[in-house]
């Protein structure tokens, strides 16, 4: 998977996915400076994938920028209400972007799972981590991370 | 104009209905392919039907190959939108019956472009 999937890889899709769909234009996505950083309130979206190659894709961020992200992608207004069904619903979706432009570069490709939005993101015993992109949105932390399941169920 | 946007989504509905709306498309939308099979049988008088690959219940693919199998909605346009990305899995949709595809992410202009080659806006209303 490290040598199909470079870190470099999983940036611009995150660049590319952030300038179309939540921002407009690109510039506001940077990669973090520093030690990684600590989430307050974490959330965390993900999607299975399934086939030769057996992992997750998922994004990390706070709590308070997940409702940003998700007023960002619904054009929603600073001040506007995120329901948690359409904050779980908006961080899930773009988990699944993620998670299908990443699907999209195995060479023998596989099956993409539905989202999955909590807190926590679980993981079995040999979950080998091999990507964790640290970003900053707007200033606020946003980690993308590409996890190995090899014991995920097949399709 | 009346399009019916099909996925699990509701943020990616929104997304796609406004985009459509804002074209002067009249937009309904359902959670997935038997929800949508049930809207077309109730009403089919639509233009467009924009398709989400994965989906629980039904999957997008099924209901592509669904409306194609009924010599009644032949005139409806169906456009593939997707994270669906690899070359096979585009092959796969076209040759199911869809007529185009639009990989997510995607621009407003992006999904604009589309509807003007599938000749559903003229080049007049994009500019």
């Amino acid at each position: 998977m490290s040598a199909e999937v470079e870190v470099d890889q999983v940036l611009v899709i995150a660049r590319d996915i952030f300038s179309s769909m939540i921002d407009g234009e690109a510039g506001f996505l940077e990669s973090w400076v520093g030690e990684p950083p600590v989430l307050a309130e974490p959330v965390v979206a993900w999607v299975d994938l399934r086939g030769p190659w057996s992992g997750r894709a998922a994004l990390r961020t706070e709590t308070p920028t997940a409702h940003n992200l998700s007023r960002a992608l619904l054009g929603m207004s600073a001040d506007e209400e995120v329901s948690d069904a359409d904050l779980a619903d908006a961080v899930g979706e773009l988990a699944n972007v993620v998670g299908g432009n990443v699907k999209a570069l195995l060479p023998e490709g596989g099956k993409l799972g539905l989202p999955e939005v909590a807190a926590e993101l679980p993981l079995t015993a040999d979950a080998v981590l091999m990507h964790g992109v640290a970003l900053a949105w707007r200033g606020r932390p946003l980690v993308v991370e590409i996890w190995a399941l090899p014991t995920l169920d097949q399709p | 104009m009346r399009a019916l946007v099909v996925d699990d989504s509701r943020t990616m509905r929104r997304i796609v209905a406004g985009i459509l709306e804002r074209q002067g498309f009249e937009v309904l939308q359902a959670e997935h392919g038997e929800e949508a099979l049930a809207v077309l049988e109730e009403d089919d008088r639509f233009d467009l039907l924009c398709i989400d690959w994965n989906m629980p219940v039904m999957d997008g693919l099924e209901l592509v190959a669904a409306v194609r199998k009924n010599r009644q909605w032949r005139n409806i346009t169906m456009m593939m939108v997707t994270t669906e990305a690899e070359q096979s899995q585009i092959v796969r949709a076209l040759a199911a019956g869809a007529h185009e595809y639009l990989i997510k992410p995607f621009t407003p202009e992006e999904l604009r472009a589309k509807l003007e080659l599938l000749g559903l806006v003229s080049v007049k209303e994009l500019a």
